[in-house]
């Protein structure tokens, strides 16, 4: 097994006016309140826990308008790997409620001279959110936040090979939360989010996949961050902890309540500024 | 009717099994397809594309399929509209016309698919102006040498498409006979399902077409096809030079071509017999002036003049005469040909080849066609012509038509 190549430098966003204001996935309940004071601290407390760990954290500031912003991995794909320096696609989100951060992100990256190529107007995708690199390939899922349609003009922006897989849970509504790459060969895959043809195509991704159980599904154990060995989860299922420290990871379990309230956990506040696309698989080191 | 589409599906689309997932989707909801274009990547970088026509059942059915399969990026491929051209000769199509088959066909103008009148094989397509401002234009099939000079015709295959030919629920009933034409077949059966056919013919309102060679007459078929017409199971007749003589001839003289239709002997100057009848004929002036003046008191041309049932007599250079009504311009004859045609249902085509391919040439594919002839070969003959629609009954048509008479109680 081989550590992966990404996952050094993460963009996070502090939570100034995060809050559940809106519903736009199952878990969202605007009658429950955020308490902004432990928003803040369990925030701080994953930046740590992952500069612990040996990555840097970048900062990008959040306005009022959109609370959900504190979600990065929402805001774009990622390259590193590109011809003529590092370039960055911006979401087209799917709800009105976070177009907003579009520019928002864009500009971000633009200001430190990252070349922004944009998506067509009509198609929607948000980001890492809903792709995720492994074995040269990004996997993408769609239907409740992407289109399938997007993924095609993301191959031909990035140069990476698109394994789009269809989610069919909608409590499982971004790839992020149904699948976790955890080094060459290893992965947390939720199958209870996928179709019957999803389910092959990650069967024949992953070498060693750890499949999650739908109540491990449903806990948002998958919505981890991996710095080198080391796995931060909001939330870790005994078997699941039992099994990567089998495999030789670290697993640190990083209290996120607070934004688990609006369907998301330590995964969705962190986008990898680091992740290499293209130009195609690459094989798993041997076992 | 059934209605196909042309979709798009780009990317990578084969590792993903999004192509599978796709395809059978599409057989999941009844529908079918057909892979129009594939290019797959070469390698795991490279995208895929392929272009997919989609046919189902109706516009609704596919409507909702693609609606499911645009959420897999499956897109409809946006056909453009047809590309027209102006004629600039009279008689004369632009150089890369469209070229029609017999099939039902339409044309998309203006973004809208519009289907074709008159769907005739070989023909040109011109695209007229709507009647009113506003309306929808109407596309017409053209023989070439009804073009005239400024006519909008249709060039190239952009925006044509053939709305593919489905068996429907009354063809099931007649579905025994799809094989290939045979003389193994029971004869019983064929003519009840023909009788069957006429029936539902004239409880929807269609017109049947019967198309008759001399061998109707020289077999004595030409009393029972008299009878047919005496019941009202003839709308229109196409037929040439020599059944009409005959039919006549054998009226007058009792003999077809010099032998007695009743007796099958020989009779003392005979030969001559058909010859003196169509220079009668030709003293009346025409077919309908002889039944008038009691010369022809029965027959088949007899009856159709009584019942007012339109005729075509298609000439050719063998015939003898020929008789007044027979039309020596053929182009004028194909002309009336395709003017009698419209509203027709049903057409048998009994013992003859050359008119069974003629009236074939100019008949939609959509019309039931039957062709009774004691030749197997002249069923492949109309099917290699582009007549596939065809369905040959393998007898000799004499006793066949007896017993059709008889099954319709004609």
């Amino acid at each position: 097994m081989a550590e992966l190549d990404w996952g050094r430098t993460y963009l996070m966003c502090p939570p100034e006016h995060f809050g559940v204001l809106y519903e736009i996935n199952p878990w969202m309940d605007a009658e429950v309140a955020v308490d902004p004071d432990r928003a803040r601290e369990q925030w701080e407390g994953l930046r740590s826990t992952l500069e612990a760990a040996g990555a840097t954290v970048e900062v990008v500031r959040q306005t009022p308008e959109v609370p959900d912003m504190v979600f990065t991995a929402n805001g774009g794909i990622v390259n590193v790997a590109a011809d003529g320096g590092p370039r960055f696609v911006p979401s087209h989100f799917w709800h009105p409620e976070r177009q907003g951060e579009t520019e928002q992100f864009a500009t971000w990256f633009a200001e430190r001279g990252w070349a922004v190529d944009r998506l067509d107007h009509e198609l929607r995708h948000e980001g890492a959110g809903d792709a995720l690199p492994f074995g040269g390939v990004l996997l993408s899922g769609y239907r409740f936040r992407s289109d399938r349609a997007a993924a095609t003009q993301l191959a031909e922006l990035t140069g990476a090979p698109v394994r789009s897989i269809e989610l069919v849970d909608e409590r499982l509504y971004h790839v992020d939360i149904t699948f976790c790459p955890l080094s060459d060969r290893h992965a947390l895959a939720a199958p209870m989010g996928w179709d019957a043809y999803g389910r092959r195509v990650v069967e024949a991704l992953v070498p060693e996949p750890l499949w999650l159980t739908d109540d491990e599904a449903l806990s948002f154990c998958a919505n981890s961050v991996v710095v080198g060995t080391t796995v931060v989860m909001p939330t870790t299922p005994v078997r699941v902890g039992r099994q990567l420290e089998a495999w030789g990871f670290d697993v640190v379990t990083c209290d996120v309540g607070e934004f688990l309230k609006a369907g998301g956990g330590c995964r969705c506040l962190t986008l990898a500024l680091d992740v290499p696309l293209g130009p195609g698989p690459r094989a798993p080191s041997p076992t | 009717m059934a209605v196909t589409e042309t979709y798009e599906l780009a990317g990578h689309i084969v590792d993903s099994l999004l192509l599978a997932k796709v395809l059978d989707q599409v057989l999941e909801a009844g529908a079918d397809y057909r892979l129009d274009q594939i290019d797959i990547g070469r390698t795991p970088t490279d995208t895929s594309r392929v272009v997919i026509e989609i046919t189902a059942d109706d516009e609704v059915h596919l409507d909702r399929l693609a609606e499911q399969l645009q959420v897999h990026g499956v897109n409809p491929l946006a056909p453009g509209d047809a590309v027209t051209q102006e004629a600039t000769l009279d008689g004369v199509l632009p150089a890369g016309f469209h070229s029609t088959t017999n099939l039902a066909t339409e044309v998309r103008l203006d973004g809208r698919w519009v289907p074709v009148e008159n769907p005739e094989m070989d023909c040109g397509l011109v695209v007229v102006e709507p009647p009113e401002p506003g309306g929808a234009p109407v596309v017409r099939t053209l023989p070439m040498h009804r073009v005239r000079a400024g006519d909008r015709i249709v060039v190239g295959v952009h925006g044509v498409r053939v709305v593919a030919p489905r068996p429907t629920a009354t063809d099931a009933s007649f579905g025994f006979m799809d094989s290939d034409v045979s003389s193994e077949k029971p004869k019983g059966l064929q003519l009840a399902s023909l009788a069957d056919r006429l029936r539902l013919a004239r409880e929807r309102g269609e017109r049947t077409l019967v198309v008759c060679g001399p061998a109707v007459i020289h077999t004595g078929g030409g009393p029972e096809v008299a009878r047919l017409v005496r019941g009202g199971w003839v709308d229109v007749l196409f037929a040439g030079n020599g059944f009409a003589t005959h039919d006549l001839e054998s009226n007058v003289m009792g003999t077809s071509l010099g032998v007695s239709v009743t007796s099958g002997a020989g009779t003392e100057g005979g030969h001559s017999n058909h010859l003196r009848v169509i220079n009668e004929v030709r003293r009346h002036g025409s077919i309908a002036a002889a039944v008038e003046a009691g010369y022809v008191t029965g027959g088949v041309m007899y009856e159709l003049t009584r019942a007012g049932v339109p005729f075509v007599l298609g000439g050719s250079i063998r015939d003898d005469g020929p008789l007044p009504d027979t039309m020596a311009d053929v182009v004028a004859a194909a002309d009336r040909m395709r003017e009698l045609t419209a509203g027709v249902g049903v057409a048998l085509m009994l013992a003859t080849t050359l008119h069974a391919i003629a009236t074939g040439n100019v008949l939609p594919g959509a019309v039931d066609t039957w062709c009774i002839d004691i030749n197997q070969a002249v069923v492949t003959k109309l099917a290699d012509r582009g007549s596939h629609q065809a369905r040959g009954i393998v007898t000799d048509v004499g006793p066949f038509l007896r017993h059709l008479a008889d099954a319709l109680g004609a």
